[in-house]
């Protein structure tokens, strides 16, 4: 699959485009936030890099022109509605960070007349971090199926004419699979020596809300503090578990992580777990009964047959 | 493997169906290996995943799960959604190096104590013949 | 005159000294480079900018155990860990030395932390000067630079196929022989310049901006993480934990970070850094503010790790220059 090239500092491919994007984002924001609309925009902003993004929240609608769209506007803003539950405010969002939306919107835990969404058209993301933007989409990009996001109340940008096809969903993952047994226990042996449980992985990610992490629980202490290879193992099986059928594959995890664990092969594995058994994938739709809510009586899924 | 090595495993057994079958076992006098460590909880679907993954951190070379038959389960839902979550964790642990055949769910009922010593006696040749889950 | 040392003797007195103690120095690993234990001298990995994690790992480990106990006829024993191993941390930069030395002054002030004292007293530790500066760095804004031989016990300066040697304790002089030592005309390069952020006065101007809005604005895009602590070589908070295995107990310090949602929180639920705000500006003024009060420095190296590694670009060096502004000294 061809790549999209990318001029440094990454901008929108085609640069005019991305300019129109970009006038459309702000314009909105503005009139947003001077209608009183909402009380905030969180879009992003460029990077004490001066090439990267990160983050940004607009209050006043002098701000609007920091507000940027490029390909490196890596983050999934829709975490930050959490903390925003009881204000009406503006998220822009990618394809992939809509399926977050809609996962926490069938969760219940954002109310739909409380979020005004910004959707962008979204041409790929590059591998990016602080002065490290490349000139190549990040993996999660090169699978995409959407390049319009699944719900939002303004567009911004024009979606394409012509959509590339995507990489091989699972290749990575089969590769895993097909693997004897030994070597894959000395390859996740190999990722769970080097977590140091800094729980960026949890942080970023909208789909861990919860209140008290079960690995934070005394009683009982399904974990505990100590930093060492069977209780990451435990940290990371757990969490990947407690994705299944809601991980949107935003891979924030995998890129924030700093020992470079390939998070991304526990995640999408369950994703295509799910939909095999299941049919079922997370964030497509805000009204769906997720697939451990629910069952079919008669169902054949290998267990106790 | 290690010479006389006893496969451990952890029996989840829900209260109502294979519980009472593991007991009639007993009662009816039918032997069966002692590897398995039983655990009373109310219903197989309350059996919680991490329970599973815990075990296998703590030493199991084997866990079982056991529950009503689906459709008799006597809080009516509860092994439904259980056959849901450990097709998944089932999937999930092979992937991450503890192999299928260490994970079993069976579904034994009340009057089915024969069946279940043939679920241990079973399990427990498999997990011998695989061998520790982590050479100690 | 200098002192040099070959790059093929430097190899083969790590070689011979690996042989007789833990050598721990930057290796490749199937993530980013860490300083590991090596066991063959082609593991070390000599062309690096910086480490992903501080040396302070193997002072300060991120998790330890601190005894054991265990009751036996109604008598209880307590076993203290020990360290006893000989270590040699070569490839140290001077921003993390001088981490250290920060770490030093909370650690080893009395009652001294005695895991952290013995792994101090055990190590010595082998600096290599930065060549070059990377955009994130901005040691000389913090007390040191890149070529700072203060807080190490040999600092290496590698200049062609050799390096400059300097000696700077009685530690390092008793391990590097002199033998493997010539004397050079060669003159020591000029160290790189990393960028510069004005922390002048900066005790001062966080004391006036307590209680501006800013740090709830900044933490608005904070996840809290724990990761800008973590990779930090001067923060050094934790937590301890006992664990009851077959009636032995072990107490066990694993790091944790002010960043963390319940690092606060008390018994009975209150948490008096609740919010998000409250936790990020706590960082920055123990930095700040609380560790130079309380131990006349700021606590901060400049190795730029933060920077690097925060997933929504929470840049000290930003901070800095702006709480500047705040506090109306409008330095640039």
């Amino acid at each position: 699959m061809e790549l999209i090239a990318v001029e440094k500092p990454a901008s929108y491919p085609d640069k005019e485009r991305g300019e129109r994007l970009n006038q459309q984002l702000r314009d909105k924001a503005k009139e947003l936030l001077e209608r009183g609309a909402v009380e905030c925009v969180i879009g992003y902003e460029r990077a004490t890099d001066g090439s990267s993004a990160r983050p940004f929240f607009v209050y006043q609608p002098e701000e609007v022109d920091r507000l940027i769209f490029d390909q490196t506007c890596t983050h999934n803003l829709v975490k930050y509605l959490l903390n925003k539950k009881d204000k009406t405010t503006a998220v822009v969002v990618k394809p992939c960070d809509s399926r977050a939306l809609n996962l926490l919107l069938n969760e219940k835990q954002i109310q739909r007349d409380k979020v005004f969404i910004v959707g962008v058209v979204c041409p790929g993301i590059v591998e990016t971090g602080w002065n490290q933007v490349s000139q190549t989409l990040q993996g999660r990009c090169q699978r995409c199926r959407q390049h319009t996001p699944l719900v939002y109340d303004f567009l911004v940008g024009e979606p394409p004419a012509e959509e590339a096809p995507p990489a091989e969903a699972y290749a990575d993952v089969a590769e895993i699979e097909a693997k004897p047994l030994a070597e894959r226990q000395t390859f996740w042996d190999e990722q769970s020596k080097r977590c140091i449980r800094c729980y960026a992985c949890r942080q970023v990610c909208p789909g861990c809300y919860c209140s008290e992490c079960f690995v934070e629980q005394l009683q009982p202490p399904w974990v505990g503090i100590k930093i060492a290879p069977p209780e990451n193992n435990m940290w990371q099986t757990i969490r990947a578990f407690h994705l299944a059928g809601r991980c949107s594959g935003c891979n924030e995890c995998e890129r924030v992580c700093p020992m470079d664990i390939p998070l991304s092969l526990l995640n999408r594995k369950l994703e295509k777990e799910v939909w095999e058994l299941f049919e079922f994938q997370a964030g497509l739709s805000a009204e769906t009964v997720p697939p451990f809510a629910t069952f079919k009586k008669e169902e054949t899924l290998g267990i106790g047959e | 493997m290690a010479v006389g090595y006893q496969p451990r495993i952890v029996g989840f057994l829900c209260n109502w169906c294979s519980y009472a079958g593991a007991d009639l076992a007993g009662t009816s006098r039918i032997s069966y290996p002692a590897n398995i460590r039983v655990i009373r909880l109310p219903c197989s679907g309350r059996v919680d995943p991490m329970l599973i993954v815990k075990s296998f951190e703590l030493g199991a070379d084997g866990v079982l799960v056991s529950g009503c038959h689906p459709g008799e389960c006597h809080y009516l839902e509860g092994n439904y959604h259980a056959r849901r979550r450990f097709a998944l964790l089932r999937s999930l642990l092979d992937y991450l190096g503890i192999e299928k055949e260490r994970f079993q769910v069976e579904w034994v009922s009340a009057s089915e104590g024969k069946r279940f010593s043939e679920v241990v006696s079973s399990f427990t040749g498999e997990l011998a013949r695989l061998g520790p889950r982590r050479e100690a | 005159m200098t002192q040099t040392i070959s790059r093929r003797n430097l190899l083969s007195w790590l070689g011979r000294l690996l042989e007789e103690r833990l050598l721990i120095a930057p290796t490749h690993t199937t993530g980013p480079i860490l300083f590991q234990p090596v066991s063959k001298i082609e593991d070390i990995v000599l062309d690096f900018d910086n480490t992903a994690l501080s040396a302070k790992e193997w002072f300060f480990p991120a998790t330890e155990t601190l005894f054991w106990a265990e009751t036996t006829d109604g008598r209880t024993e307590l076993v203290p860990a020990t360290v006893e191993r000989e270590a040699v941390v070569f490839g140290i930069r001077p921003c993390d030395a001088k981490g250290l030395a920060l770490v030093d002054k909370a650690f080893l002030a009395e009652p001294a932390d005695t895991l952290y004292q013995q792994h101090r007293d055990k190590a010595v530790l082998v600096g290599l000067s930065c060549r070059k500066a990377s955009p994130q760095c901005f040691c000389t804004s913090m007390g040191t630079a890149p070529n700072d031989p203060t807080h190490v016990d040999i600092l290496l300066t590698e200049v062609e196929e050799d390096y400059i040697v300097q000696i700077v304790t009685e530690k390092g002089k008793a391990l590097l022989p002199d033998n493997l030592l010539l004397e050079s005309k060669v003159v020591p390069p000029p160290p790189p310049s990393p960028p510069v952020v004005s922390a002048e006065g900066i005790e001062e101007v966080m004391r006036q901006a307590f209680d501006s809005p800013y740090w709830s604005r900044l933490a608005d895009r904070c996840v809290h993480c724990n990761l800008c602590a973590y990779v930090c070589p001067t923060c050094y908070c934790f937590d301890i934990r006992d664990y009851e295995s077959k009636g032995k107990i072990e107490r066990v310090r694993s790091w944790e970070s002010c960043q963390s949602p319940g690092f606060t929180r008390q018994a009975g639920g209150y948490n008096p850094r609740a919010s998000k705000g409250a936790r990020l500006r706590q960082r920055f003024y123990h930095k700040l503010l609380y560790f130079p009060e309380d131990f006349g420095a700021i606590a901060c190296a400049g190795c730029g790790r933060c920077v690097q590694v925060c997933p929504v670009n929470i840049d000290i060096r930003e901070v800095i220059a702006d709480i500047q502004t705040i506090g109306g000294r409008n330095v640039p």
